[in-house]
């Protein structure tokens, strides 16, 4: 073990120390590493942007696809929320019609039968009044031409005659009132 | 360990460590089973990076990733966020390294859990990175890379300058650190690797009918320990690359911050 020699042996099989493997090792590793870098990790680094790439679109997509329905969905409850109003003005605007047709057509019924009433009381005042009048003349010459002939005293005075003919209407009246009530 | 084992079940033979299937080529010997296996790795990363390839140009438009790519991806994916957190962006040497590094040597861990032993002298597919031929080759060229890296993110002047920074006193420090960062990467990946080949072959010495359950247990073991070499192998690597750049963006900003005010004129 101490002499140079047996130094020297163990030295040429001493699996620390290389040997003529190193440079074959060497040469076929670079080897290796040039083929992988040139034909595999490109296209693999390329698959993996690619995919990524794609992710991404797709996530945007997405992203877009959502915003549009969100929109459309705002939209469709801003018509039904003009829809409703819409309709509850409608509906406000009829009853406020029928509330004034109903008060319009009140009010002209009224007017109408107030006019008819009014019409009546005067078509009954004057048939009153030509009754009244009638009476006047032919009741009075009647009753004096009966009165006369009853009596057969002429009654040729004007004064008397239209004197008994108011008398008897005066009684007449206060009979009726007496009658009617 | 093995003196335990020795104890309690007989011993067929005797374990060789370190012995390959040797070829002398003009002068140089080459570990042949190292070399073979090195090829059978680099050849499932690159039929399972060719299979995902295919996937994607096949269905460029389906976004609808398969499993090979998936897997890819996992990866990929996460080597670029490691490059982008510790480098400020994806560079297209760094990233690819990375993965082709993990990659790699994941297979190379796992190719030894192989039950393809001829005998206790011939195990046809053993972990390449239990041979420090093939660690010191990926440390090697991982330093050169990050230190064209360095040199060519601030310039042969701004990178040497670091040696001296922050105390010129500590120089021999620094250079002893550039020095044995690709060692500990040799040594680290080599060592836990050819650890778990040695604990193998003390397994296979149990006669069959009851090696199989520590041998399943080992070999659940060294797919985990498989995994996280490879996975910090490549982290450090990400890491040496984010050092060797370091102090670099803190140039851009405070010359962006002097550009401005002319800007402003």
């Amino acid at each position: 073990m101490a002499s140079p020699a047996s130094m020297i042996v163990p030295l040429s099989s001493n699996f620390l120390v290389p040997n003529g493997t190193f440079f074959a090792e060497l040469f076929a590793f670079a080897l290796m590493v040039y083929l992988l870098g040139k034909y595999v990790i490109p296209p693999i680094n390329n698959a993996m942007t690619a995919r990524q790439d794609a992710i991404r679109q797709q996530f945007a997509e997405l992203d877009e696809a959502k915003s549009d329905a969100e929109s459309a969905e705002a939209e469709f409850r801003a018509q039904i929320a003009d829809a409703r109003h819409e309709a509850a003005r409608i509906r406000e605007d009829a009853r406020e019609q029928g509330a004034a047709i109903i008060s319009e057509m009140k009010e002209q019924a009224q007017t109408e039968a107030a006019r008819i009433v009014e019409h009546a009381h005067s078509q009954i005042e004057a048939d009153r009044k030509a009754a009244v009048a009638s009476l006047r003349n032919e009741v009075g010459t009647l009753a004096t031409t009966l009165a006369g002939r009853i009596v057969g005293e002429a009654l040729e005075d004007e004064a008397r005659q239209s004197r008994v003919v108011d008398r008897f209407l005066a009684d007449l009246d206060a009979s009726s009132t007496s009658g009617a009530s | 360990m093995s003196a335990m084992i020795a104890g309690a079940v007989p011993l067929s033979g005797d374990i060789t460590i370190g012995d390959h299937v040797v070829r002398k080529i003009g002068g140089l010997s080459f570990n042949l089973d190292t070399i073979w296996a090195t090829l059978i790795a680099a050849g499932l990363v690159l039929l399972l990076g060719l299979i995902a390839r295919r996937a994607l140009t096949k269905h460029p438009d389906d976004h609808v990733p398969t499993k090979v790519q998936l897997l890819w991806e996992t990866i990929v994916a996460e080597v670029n966020t490691q490059v982008e957190d510790n480098l400020g962006k994806v560079q297209p040497y760094v990233a690819p390294l990375a993965i082709s590094l993990f990659f790699f040597i994941l297979f190379a861990n796992w190719l030894e859990l192989l039950p393809t032993e001829i005998n206790e002298k011939l195990h046809l597919t053993p972990a390449p990175t239990a041979d420090t031929n093939l660690t010191y080759a990926l440390a090697l060229l991982v330093m050169v890379s990050v230190w064209t890296y360095g040199i060519r993110q601030k310039g042969l002047k701004g990178y040497l300058k670091h040696f001296v920074e922050p105390f010129p006193v500590l120089l021999p420090l620094n250079v002893l650190e550039e020095l044995i960062k690709p060692l500990t990467l040799a040594l680290r990946l080599f060592g836990n690797i050819f650890a778990g080949g040695i604990m193998l072959s003390l397994i296979g010495l149990i006669p069959f009918y009851a090696s199989w359950a520590p041998n399943l247990l080992w070999k659940l073991f060294d797919m985990a320990i498989g995994g996280i070499q490879a996975f910090i192998f490549a982290l450090l690597v990400v890491l040496y690359f984010g050092m060797a750049g370091a102090g670099h963006e803190e140039h851009e900003e405070h010359d962006s911050t002097e550009k401005d005010p002319e800007l402003a004129h």
